[in-house]
């Protein structure tokens, strides 16, 4: 909706308000303003008349022009370079001094010939080129014979001195798409009377045609049998008001339907009464086939679109367009006028379906005031029989299968105030009620009745009053308290401590965290999906294939921030995320981590190559972190078959049968895949839901031991093969002394037979009862060494 | 043979003066290993002893003593400085380019998006507001119908929703958690949460929109809470993120879960509400949408209207993180360039 501030002046006295600051009103109560715009922008103008018009000697396109400019201002000569310039044609000039939108009118010379003024085109004093036709846009206006030599006022004269405002309305008040409604919102916050023109039903007989409808989205059908009518072009207000409000100008008849639009906001649509098939038409919702609209596109209809049926032949799809068979146009002598309430659920429906939608189309989706037929038909009649000569107007049964009963809604003062946490006065809230047209009845106590006006259909119960209320009194009429709740309990939740205590330390140690799309491709849907397998969600209606799956794992998404990044000469990387991981069946909440390069510790001259151990250093870390021993869990080699994870290089973290975590080393070809070149690049993807949701006991102090421990070293050469755990098992349950087993050094290569490596460990033994002596101490030694060799037929190089 | 006491004077006067040449560490273990080693002149002055007649013993011992003293005290004296001057020297030595960097770790940066939900996280579970999480995969029924969508609101329309099939779909709103929160409400107990979360519309991604965005719901439902209860708490909680001088005002909006409704500006921080690029001339900004609790909502969650009231609010994640960084792209976000992730870190 366009408010053209002209038309708005003619309902409400706005002479002591600015544009601006109704807007501002309006913008307070829940009609936001987006643009104030002035139809258009120029000064010193005033309106010529071409009497003479020559060619100027040094140019193939321009004129001299002697203009007449009334008898203030007298003749001038203007050089112009219009084509349709000539002799007797009434021009707008702008005068010496004249500010327009692009330029500065001033005298000068043009080849050699003095120049005093400029003849305009309706776009040069800043008129939106969309609302001008192509003579317009071609040359300079030419303005009617009759126009007014001498006039100053131009603007005035062409109606352009009009502002508009464009409110973005919101889906609770479609009332607003109508005029008088407008002005009564206006009147409303102004506190200023409304007057709304008046129209006496010039109705002269009764016609035969007949309506009906045979669907509930139809409930109301009203109509009008207007005979020997004259098409000619509108009158100029009548286009004014047209063209401010955005709708073009065609002729009087199709003009006046536009122009009860604008104002009702009731659709109003017209048939050639001769050319439809029978004298009746019958509101349907079963027809399929073809339909060719005014537009002249053919437009395929099915079951459920509603439909205006003439006999067998569809005059109207309903509330959308015409048919091109029985639209009006200049020969139309005899008109049905149609005002009729349909379904917005069904137009839309049908509109979104077709991509075909009108003025009209629009104001049903949005929902109309479904009571003031009788009202629009008399205007539309008045209409007709003034500007088209109407010689006869009949009426015509209204069908009407609607209640049209008021609302009216119960509620009390305190209610409000208890709603609203105010404290205001009856008389207040009444009074500016009443102002809303709402039709108040007091009750018992405090309480009242409000009838609703039929307009208002967003109103349906006593919130809503609280509501109109507070919005037309102002919000700052609230005051700030705090509520004081009674609620069990605040704040974050174990649970949610700890996750926010995972995060922090993974920032801590230097990764950043990132937030990725849920939505991945058809190739991500199923990458690295170790942790969560199966089918993920599909988006019915996706917008692009780049997010049609809901992902189930993480690990996708972060390489392609990796790779981004690489690609952008980033060279060392460690990041995470933290996401929901939803599939049909199964909920999850995993964290992801990718690191690409080196971790430098001292600028960039100290790196140390992310790998397998790195990713397991974090891992190592969130367990302690949260408390759990590594001993809960089982960590297990993962051998990939897609190229997605090194084959050695990877293992996978379980807990039973539950998967906890893989964590391990790219894939070569998945590298490549990712654009990481020969980067290291080590990955994690952890299943956090299920971490965070174990149970860990207690801390419990520990009391430094009574007694010393000993420590003592050993190296020896073993199998590549063996690994840390397996020796670490089996010396630590030998004996109950041998309190733990660390490693120390771990080295292949020279002086190291090849498929073997060395191993350096040191082992820590304590007894809680009594100090351990050298020869204990030596024993248990001499244990461990024969074990390593036996076991392991490892070979011991030094103890 | 010169006389006992001259043989004294002579070996400490030779000491001395060797002494007072050694300089060095090395100098000085030479000099001791001459002057004070068994048979040097100086240790061998008691072997005079004997020629010394028995009453003046006790005074010559003493004066060879006394000479013995007065010369390792010297040396002493020397010894400490020239330990030290080595010690000096060898630190010297030992010097490093300072300006090398130091082996120092950073702290990971956070997403601008991850740093907002937190801060705004902890600023409600300081006001004693649980926190709800909600998922992002919902159903029509409490993403829409429970939350006063009906099924022919323009809202549920196939251009607003990804539809997971006929009755499932990505939760267009963290709304959704409103009706999750009522519903599980066994004892129909007071309310005060927040549930942050994602969200998910179909818009093309551009510099304002994206498919994906985050929201931040609150919802509080007890007896007699009104809209100034919201005021107050939006109010507390926008000092709390932007600072005790920024103010709020209310415009009334439209939201079909909530009656009145309201938009939220906050008072521009840059001009202080005078009027500036960034609140494109109007002194405020609007940051969330909010409102008293529509009736029907808390009738369809299982709450008597006619008993309990409540407000809600919704704040955009991104548009708090864009308003308050300066970003000027949604897009930046979700890309997670380090170079734009560089200036976002956790304090």
């Amino acid at each position: 909706m366009k408010i053209s501030w002209n038309w708005l002046k003619t309902f409400v006295d706005l002479s002591d308000v600015t544009p601006e600051e109704v807007a501002s009103r309006l913008t307070f109560a829940g009609v936001e303003v987006d643009a104030i715009t002035p139809l258009s922008k120029a000064d010193h103008l005033v309106i010529g008349e071409i009497l003479s018009c020559v060619p100027h000697p040094d140019s193939n396109h321009l004129h001299i022009l002697q203009v007449d400019e009334g008898k203030e201002f007298g003749i001038h000569q203007i050089v112009c370079g219009a084509p349709n310039a000539r002799t007797g044609l009434k021009v707008i000039v702008a005068r010496e001094g004249a500010k327009l939108p692009e330029v500065t009118i001033e005298k000068s010379t043009i080849r050699g010939v003095e120049s005093d003024g400029m003849c305009c085109a309706l776009y040069e004093l800043g008129v939106d080129k969309k609302r001008l036709n192509e003579k317009q846009l071609s040359g300079i206006e030419e303005l009617p014979s009759d126009a007014p030599v001498g006039e100053t006022n131009v603007l005035g004269y062409l109606g352009l001195d009009d502002v508009i405002l464009e409110p973005d309305l919101l889906a609770n008040r479609p009332d607003l798409n109508a005029m008088e409604n407008v002005a009564q919102e206006v009147g409303c916050l102004l506190d200023k009377p409304v007057t709304l023109p008046h129209y006496e039903d010039p109705v002269n007989g009764e016609s035969d045609f007949r309506v009906s409808s045979k669907v509930a989205a139809c409930p109301t059908f009203g109509a009008r049998e207007i005979r020997g009518i004259t098409t000619a072009p509108s009158p100029l207000w009548l286009k004014q008001i047209l063209e401010s409000g955005g709708v073009r100008s065609i002729n009087n008849v199709v003009d006046i339907g536009n122009f009860v639009m604008l104002l009702t906001g009731q659709p109003i649509n017209m048939y050639d009464a001769d050319k439809l098939e029978t004298r009746s038409l019958e509101v349907r919702d079963d027809y399929q086939g073809d339909f060719v609209a005014m537009d002249e596109k053919t437009y395929a209809l099915q079951a459920k679109d509603l439909v205006v049926c003439s006999g067998k032949e569809v005059g109207c799809l309903a509330g959308i367009m015409t048919s091109a068979s029985c639209a009006v146009t200049e020969n139309t002598k005899n008109v049905i006028i149609e005002a009729a309430t349909f379904a917005g659920a069904s137009i839309r429906h049908t509109s979104r379906r077709l991509g075909l939608a009108s003025e009209s189309s629009a104001r049903f989706v949005k929902g109309i005031n479904p009571d003031q037929t009788a009202k629009v038909l008399t205007i539309c009649s008045a209409l007709m029989k003034e500007l088209c000569q109407a010689k006869e107007v009949l009426s015509i049964p209204t069908y009407d299968a609607a209640k049209h009963e008021t609302k009216v809604i119960a509620t009390s003062l305190s209610y409000l105030n208890g709603r609203l946490g105010t404290n205001l006065a009856e008389d207040e809230v009444l009074s500016v009620l009443r102002r809303d047209h709402m039709g108040i009845t007091k009750g018992d106590g405090d309480t009242f009745t409000v009838a609703v006006p039929s307009y208002r259909i967003d109103m349906d119960g006593a919130a809503d009053v609280s509501e109109e209320v507070i919005r037309l009194l102002g919000y700052d009429r609230i005051h700030s308290k705090l509520p004081i709740v009674e609620t069990a309990h605040g704040g974050f939740n174990e649970k949610q401590k700890n996750q926010l205590a995972v995060r922090r330390y993974l920032r801590d140690i230097g990764l950043s965290e990132v937030i990725t799309y849920s939505l991945v491709n058809q190739a991500q849907k199923d990458a690295f999906a170790v942790l969560t397998e199966g089918e993920n969600y599909q988006v019915i209606n996706p917008l692009t294939e780049d997010h049609e799956y809901l992902r189930k794992n993480l690990l996708a998404s972060l390489l392609d921030v990796a790779s981004y990044n690489v690609a952008h000469q980033e060279k060392n990387l460690a990041f995470f995320e933290v996401s929901d991981v939803d599939t049909p069946s199964t909920k999850g909440r995993h964290l992801a981590m990718v690191e690409v390069g080196e971790e430098s510790l001292q600028g960039s001259w100290k790196k140390v190559p992310y790998d397998f151990y790195s990713v397991k250093g974090v891992l190592e870390g969130i367990l302690n972190l949260l408390g759990f021993t590594m001993s809960r869990f089982q960590l297990h080699p993962y051998v990939d078959t897609k190229e997605e994870f090194h084959p050695a290089r990877t293992a996978i973290l379980t807990m039973g049968k539950q998967k906890i975590a893989v964590l391990g080393e790219l894939h070569p070809n998945a590298k490549k895949r990712y654009g990481l070149g020969k980067a290291p690049v080590a990955v994690m993807e952890l299943d956090l839901d299920t971490l965070l949701s174990l149970r860990t006991g207690a801390p419990k102090a520990s009391l430094p031991p009574r007694f010393p421990s000993v420590t003592r070293d050993l190296a020896f050469v073993v199998d590549q093969k063996v690994t840390f755990d397996d020796i670490r098992r089996s010396i630590v349950t030998l004996n109950k002394k041998i309190h733990s087993v660390e490693v120390f050094d771990v080295y292949q290569g020279e002086n190291i037979p090849s498929g073997k490596k060395s191993m350096a460990i040191s082992i820590t033994f304590l007894d809680e009862e009594k100090t351990l002596t050298d020869g204990e101490v030596a024993t248990l030694m001499k244990n461990i060494q024969d074990t390593l060799s036996t076991k392991f037929l490892a070979e011991v190089r030094a103890a | 043979m010169d006389d006992p006491k001259a043989q004294v004077a002579k070996a400490k006067e030779e000491a001395l003066s060797a002494l007072a040449s050694a300089n060095t560490v090395e100098e000085l273990t030479a000099w001791k290993n001459t002057y004070l080693a068994k048979k040097s002149p100086l240790s061998q002055l008691m072997g005079l002893m004997r020629q010394i007649p028995a009453e003046e013993k006790a005074a010559f011992g003493k004066t060879v003593n006394d000479a013995r003293q007065e010369v390792e005290t010297a040396f002493e004296a020397k010894k400490e400085q020239a330990d030290k001057a080595a010690l000096e020297a060898k630190l010297k030595a030992e010097s490093i380019d300072l300006t090398l960097p130091g082996r120092h770790y950073d702290v990971g940066k956070t997403n601008p998006y991850w740093l907002v939900v937190d801060e705004m996280s902890a600023i409600f579970a300081s006001m004693g507001f649980s926190i709800v999480e909600g998922r992002d995969v919902e159903t029509d029924h409490y993403n829409f119908e429970l939350l006063n969508v009906p099924k022919d609101h323009p809202a549920r329309d196939m251009q607003d929703t990804f539809y997971l099939g006929d009755q499932l779909l990505l939760r267009t709103q963290t709304s959704a958690a409103q009706a999750h929160t009522m519903l599980d409400s066994k004892d129909k107990a007071p309310i005060k949460m927040i549930c942050p979360g994602k969200c998910y519309r179909r818009d093309d991604d551009d510099a304002t929109h994206s498919h994906q965005f985050g929201q931040i719901e609150g919802l509080v439902v007890d007896k007699g809470i009104s809209m100034a209860d919201l005021k107050g708490t939006l109010e507390r909680f926008v000092h709390q993120l932007f600072g005790e001088k920024r103010q709020i005002r209310l415009r009334s909006s439209y939201f079909p879960f909530t009656e009145p409704s309201v938009e939220v500006d906050v008072s521009c921080a840059k001009c202080g509400g005078k009027g500036c690029n960034i609140c494109k001339g109007t002194g405020w900004i609007e940051i969330l949408g909010a409102g008293e609790v529509h009736p029907n909502v808390l009738r369809m969650c299982g709450y008597d209207p006619e008993v309990y009231s409540g407000f809600a609010f919704g704040v955009g994640i991104e548009r708090i993180a864009m308003l308050r960084y300066g970003i000027d792209d949604i897009r930046r976000i979700y890309t997670n360039d380090v170079r734009f992730l560089k200036d976002f870190q956790e304090k």
